[in-house]
């Protein structure tokens, strides 16, 4: 029994990439076996997070089930010796993400079935994308996030263009190609990290380590190494540690992704097919929050809070921009890709406020957006798979042709737009209460933000509201391509998927606290670790 | 002696040709690996011998760990290049073909030699025969284009060794000694600064960048890489820039005169570095020739090499010698496949199209290598990056250059741009649809050697410790 349970995070990530080498030897052919092998997964996957659930205690704000073991150890001579880590471990952040993980992976392989062309190579390399997103979600090593992190990237890119729309190659090298150029803005940072960085206690000789935990305490930055806190290497007019922020922001708002460095995304998203689109909106993109949050914030606290007022600009213009684009969206898919870049803006500035709620209010986001966002993506899908056609202006009236699908509409839409009762509100309210109270209390951003940031609020409920007139209310119509009988209502399987997200989505709005209890610690260790951080800066 | 065993065996290999002239036959192949087989055998049983250098022939050469090293490498490309010419359709044809491996173990000498000379005539001589060889070796695909490259090669190398003559004759007229790592050469050189020490030394180093294909000499690469053989292609982009590297290495420290030099070599080869990535890079982006392609992506690979040396760091040798590992490996790999597709027909980029389907072993395999040369994890190619840049990056921290810190942040934003063109191929192989399904038969055998590679370069990602723990052992002294 202890035996199972140290390695539970080591299954979790390797289940999934065992079934990828072991669905090799099974012919293509049988494509019924795939679809049942990626159910089983995902169920595999689903009782070892209940299983965690039974583990791990949600009040504590520390790591908990970690798994060490050395990856490598290089002695470099007179330079020190070069460590990294097979380093997993789970807070309240990575729990959540988890989660999320492993049930958006569920509906993902049930959405998947509709997938017809080279089944084999498609459920290959989802399982490749799901242990790695579990992977980076879980890691503790510098280098090991990095490595799921980079690990995505392949996939992802066959993936969009292999079973994508029809210009799925240009939306795939440009996703490709984005993302990459973000990696190596990290890849910069964690060259320097690793040499500025010294585990503990290592005596005459000095250990490198890419470990986070010891990256995030200040006092084991190398005395006059460049990161080092408390000395100031210039570059040009700033000090290193805050170009070292700047470069890890950049690459985790392309992912995130925030204005102006979210233009890979509409197109990855409007060409991708759908179980794709469900993931990347609402997995990959939190992984670029997740590493502000683990990553960027706890160990460049100081430039952190140096640029918070830049992190809110860049968070609510990705509110205001992201909205006005859906608004000005003449594809449904696109719209809903643009409400992602607007919603992930909340993120941004629930982080830049750096109180409890706003943290605690931007994990929420994460976690809620990932199940609204799928269902958004589901319901364009939907139309999709029936007409082939996305265009707003092409429908009008559907509500009397599919009426059960117009119910699941209502409910993503104003799940998405930030109604009382369902999880985005929790987490919309929370975060502009932790932007109101920044101005209080630290002072770091002025209440401004939150204001203009609610003007987002409205513009969400008008593209929405507006989209709803535009296609299901009025006279039944449609395009002289679409054929009407093609409108048929929903079936089993997407009445399966749909109505179970929403209940999530409403479980959550209604009873958050369910997630909060894991979610709260994690803010107060966050606000905690990184204000302590921060004195230790000012006075060693 | 490694060296005496590859004298010999071009002897024999061209008596051997006396009996199997223009015969279809296999001999002398074997004949060739067999010579480098032992020749590398010999090499790593003498290994231990070289824990302190060792000078032989009055100082013409130096034996110590750092060039046996390279011997090590520089021999496993020979074989892995006589595997290839067994399966090219030009080569095994019969025609010159006794000449052709002995012109190959003569070039292999030549890079043996190259590695180990410290004298300024060795290095000429061997750097001589190592060009001439490949002068010849470059246009054996017998096609007016094979021989244009093989002219243009020969044209540009000649002067190019002119200049570096030249520049090796002012500097033996300054120091007096030929010894380049001699305390009479450095010290000579330290009491007499002048231009002209800095216009010679510049004029040497035009010789080894031009072995190397460094920017502004790498312009005859392209043309010579799509004209020779593809075995050929695959010696030219390791040999010669393996052999080029580590005299560089060796004459660049002694240049700065353990940093005594009033001149900012560092800045200079730096530069050169960061032309190097960048031109190579971005030249690479139009190409619709794989071996264009490779020519350009070897020119960038040239540079990050480059960048092993300017960090003028302990640090930084080992992780070229890192890096060189993974570039021989890898670039094997690749080139083996690309020629197991050239016999099937498949030429240029755009006919790679629907390849996937057809050869999905081959295609997947060959993306891996790929990966690896752009340096994306999980590949030993992320690693050697990642060596490489955090040398460059501790070095940055012990001067403050921003030559470095440019140097740094360009290389590596130059991995985005090489993907791009790298993934070129896959992009045709997976991503397009193939008007009609390519033929052609299975490789099998290229298919199991550029695995075996491919396995390697995974595994020096999963466990660089084994390697660089080995490679850390070896001590660098000029």
């Amino acid at each position: 029994m202890n035996s199972m349970t140290q390695h539970l995070l080591t299954y979790l990530i390797f289940t999934p990439v065992a079934i990828a080498v072991l669905a090799l030897f099974i012919p293509a052919e049988a494509k019924k076996t795939f679809r049942i092998l990626a159910l089983a997964v995902s169920a595999i996957q689903l009782l070892i997070v209940l299983f965690i659930v039974g583990q791990v205690r949600p009040e504590v704000g520390s790591f908990q089930l970690t798994e060490k073991l050395t990856w490598f150890t290089i002695d470099l001579g007179s330079w020190g010796i070069l460590q990294a880590e097979y380093f997993l471990g789970l807070d309240g952040l990575s729990f959540s993400m988890v989660a999320l993980t492993v049930l958006i992976m569920l509906i993902a392989s049930i959405s998947s079935w509709t997938i017809e062309k080279n089944v084999k190579g498609y459920f290959i390399l989802l399982w490749i994308l799901n242990g790695s997103i579990l992977g980076a979600f879980t890691a503790l090593d510098f280098l090991l996030f990095f490595l799921f992190f980079e690990f995505m990237l392949l996939p992802m890119y066959f993936l969009i263009g292999i079973w994508g729309g029809p210009k799925r190659e240009y939306a795939s090298i440009k996703f490709l190609l984005y993302t990459l150029l973000g990696s190596v803005l990290i890849l910069i940072v964690l060259i320097g990290l690793v040499i500025s960085v010294q585990a503990p206690a290592s005596g005459d000789t000095v250990v490198h380590t890419f470990n986070l935990l010891h990256m995030s305490d200040p006092a084991n930055f190398i005395f006059g190494s460049i990161l080092n806190p408390d000395e100031s290497w210039m570059i040009g007019p700033q000090t290193a540690r805050w170009w070292a922020f700047i470069l890890l922001f950049i690459g985790f708002a392309i992912k995130l992704p925030a204005v102006p460095f979210h233009t890979w995304l509409p197109d990855a998203h409007v060409e991708a097919p759908t179980p794709i689109s469900v993931i990347l909106a609402a997995l990959l993109l939190k992984l670029g929050a997740y590493g502000l949050l683990r990553i960027a914030y706890p160990i460049f606290p100081d430039s952190a809070m140096a640029l918070s007022s830049v992190v809110a600009l860049v968070g609510v213009t990705s509110i205001i921009y992201g909205a006005l684009n859906a608004l000005a969206s003449k594809d449904l898919k696109r719209l809903i890709a643009y409400s992602s870049v607007s919603h992930m803006g909340f993120v941004l500035l629930g982080l830049a406020s750096l109180t409890t709620e706003g943290v605690s209010g931007a994990v929420y986001q994460m976690f809620s957006h990932g199940f609204i966002s799928a269902m958004l993506f589901l319901i364009a899908g939907v139309l999709y798979d029936r007409t082939n056609d996305r265009l707003i202006s092409n429908y009008s009236g559907l509500t009397s042709k599919m009426p059960v699908f117009f119910v699941f509409v209502l409910i993503a839409f104003f799940a998405s737009l930030g109604l009382p009762g369902f999880s985005g509100f929790i987490a919309e309210i929370m975060i502009l209460l932790g932007a109101f109270a920044s101005g209080s209390t630290n002072q770091l951003i002025s209440e401004g933000f939150a204001v203009v940031a609610m003007l987002g609020l409205i513009l969400g409920a008008a593209y929405y509201l507006w989209t709803i007139q535009r296609m299901f209310f009025g006279p039944f119509h449609v395009k002289s391509e679409i054929r009407p009988e093609q409108l048929t209502d929903l079936d089993k399987r997407e009445f399966g998927m749909l109505a179970s997200l929403a209940l999530l989505i409403l479980i959550f709005g209604i009873l958050p606290q369910i997630l909060l209890d894991y979610i709260n610690p994690f803010a107060q260790n966050f606000s905690e670790s990184f204000f302590n951080s921060i004195r230790y800066i000012q006075n060693p | 002696m490694p060296e005496l065993i590859l004298a010999c065996g071009i002897l024999l290999i061209l008596v051997a040709g006396f009996f199997t002239r223009n015969k279809k036959t296999n001999v002398n192949a074997l004949l060739a690996l067999t010579i480098l087989l032992s020749s590398l055998a010999y090499t790593i049983l003498c290994w231990n011998n070289y824990a302190t250098p060792l000078s032989l022939f009055a100082g013409l050469i130096r034996c110590d760990q750092y060039s046996t090293y390279f011997k090590i490498l520089i021999d496993v490309g020979g074989i892995l290049t006589v595997l290839m010419s067994l399966r090219n359709r030009v080569l095994s044809s019969g025609k010159f073909n006794s000449e052709f491996y002995a012109l190959l173990i003569a070039a292999v000498l030549g890079a043996h030699l190259l590695v180990a000379s410290t004298n300024l005539i060795m290095v000429f001589i061997s750097l001589e025969l190592l060009s001439i060889s490949s002068y010849i070796l470059a246009g054996y695909s017998f096609t007016k284009k094979g021989a244009e490259g093989s002219l243009k090669y020969f044209l540009f190398g000649s002067v190019a060794s002119a200049i570096m003559l030249y520049g090796f004759s002012i500097l033996f007229g300054i120091t007096g000694t030929l010894d380049f790592t001699s305390i009479d050469f450095t010290g000579r050189l330290i009491e007499h600064q002048s231009l002209l020490v800095v216009v010679a030394g510049l004029m040497s180093l035009a010789g080894f960048l031009y072995k190397i294909a460094a920017v502004p000499m790498h312009i005859w690469s392209p043309d010579v890489y799509e004209g020779s053989p593809m075995p050929v292609v695959a010696f030219l982009s390791v040999v010669p820039k393996l052999a080029g590297i580590v005299v560089l290495s060796k004459f660049a420290l002694t240049l700065t005169l353990f940093g005594q030099s009033p001149f900012d070599w560092q800045l200079v080869l730096g530069i050169i570095a960061m032309l190097t990535i960048g031109i190579g890079n971005l030249s690479a982006l139009w190409q619709t020739n794989p071996k264009r392609l490779m020519a350009y992506s070897s020119i960038a690979q040239a540079g990050f090499l480059l960048i092993g040396v300017v960090c003028f760091t302990e640090q930084g040798m080992h992780a070229l010698l890192f890096y060189s590992a993974l570039y021989v490996i890898t670039n094997f790999a690749v080139l083996i496949l690309l020629q197991a597709f050239e016999t099937n027909g498949i030429d240029s980029i755009p006919s790679f199209r629907g390849v996937g389907k057809t050869f999905l072993f081959s295609s997947v395999v060959l993306l891996i290598g790929l990966i690896s040369l752009t340096g994306i994890p999980p590949t030993g190619g992320f690693t050697s990056k990642l060596f490489v840049f955090a040398s460059l990056w501790s070095s940055y921290e012990q001067t403050g250059k921003e030559i470095l810190l440019w140097l740094l942040i360009f290389g590596l934003l130059n991995t985005v741009i090489s993907l791009f063109y790298y993934l070129k191929i896959p992009y045709y192989a997976f991503l397009k649809t193939a008007v009609s399904q390519p033929q052609g038969q299975n490789t099998p055998l290229e298919n199991f050697l550029a695995f075996i590679l491919v396995v390697g370069v995974v595994f020096l990602f999963i466990r660089p410790d084994l390697l660089m723990g080995w490679l850390n052992t070896i001590n660098f002294v000029l």
